[in-house]
């Protein structure tokens, strides 16, 4: 176990992390749930995304050696997908009749989906474990 | 819901964000002064999560109440889960959890006015 995973600037991560998780979710899951075919593109990628934060809670919570990797996958693909989805969805409106957390760069979210990631590759980079010489 | 405890609410909210952050550039970790805030400001979430309930009970409901309670239930349940994360940090960064809780709990207050209001 690497506790330290959690604690120190982990901990914070962790809290904006678990606040992601749960609005992404819950945004997805009322979106799917109510008007699915207005706008199926954008809702399966909430989807993706509320999945996407709930894994990389759960691993940094978690926070062992395997589960620093599959933190290390869930936010990378956090950042490929929120750069895709910007980009997308201000070069392409039309495909996306109804907002996700990634369109316009979370923007809708203080920008705070486009940040997130990187902080969360540089914690996970800092807490990378010393090989045996 | 009623609007002047709502913007009590939002103004603790905001008290609470500000000594945290301010708590967290210091380098020092929640005090005592903050979690007594951080409890007046739950016990006013409670009165008003109350209120709103006897007011969709009794008819008076919002467009979409099942979005409603969803925030209702939120904003009740998150103010006491980032205090149990924040505090089992000795460090600046549970002032950091802290601040974050804080300003999510203040956004949440916003969203619930927006969506009772239609």
């Amino acid at each position: 176990m690497r506790p330290a995973l959690r604690s120190g600037p982990g901990r914070l991560l962790v809290a904006v992390y678990a606040v992601f998780a749960l609005s992404a979710s819950a945004r997805a899951l009322v979106q799917i749930a109510t008007d699915f075919s207005a706008a199926p593109l954008a809702y399966l990628l909430s989807a993706l995304a509320a999945a996407v934060y709930v894994v990389a809670t759960v691993a940094l919570v978690r926070s062992s050696e395997r589960s620093r990797r599959v933190a290390l996958v869930s936010v990378t693909v956090e950042l490929v997908g929120v750069l895709t989805v910007g980009l997308l969805s201000v070069e392409d409106p039309v495909a996306f009749p109804d907002a996700t957390v990634w369109s316009g760069f979370g923007a809708g979210y203080g920008y705070v989906p486009l940040v997130l990631p990187v902080l969360g590759l540089w914690w996970l980079r800092s807490q990378r474990p010393r090989r045996a010489v | 819901m009623l609007a002047p405890l709502a913007l009590l609410l939002g103004a603790l909210s905001l008290a609470l964000a500000v000594w945290s952050l301010v708590g967290a550039v210091r380098a020092a970790r929640p005090s005592g002064g903050q979690l007594l805030l951080a409890a007046v400001l739950e016990a006013a979430i409670l009165v008003q999560a109350v209120i709103a309930t006897v007011l969709v009970v009794t008819g008076t409901r919002p467009l979409s109440t099942a979005t409603f309670a969803g925030y209702l239930l939120t904003i009740v349940l998150l103010l006491p889960a980032g205090v149990f994360w924040g505090l089992a940090d000795r460090s600046r960064w549970g002032n950091g959890v802290l601040a974050v809780t804080a300003v999510t709990t203040a956004v949440l207050v916003l969203r619930l006015e927006q969506i009772w209001n239609g």
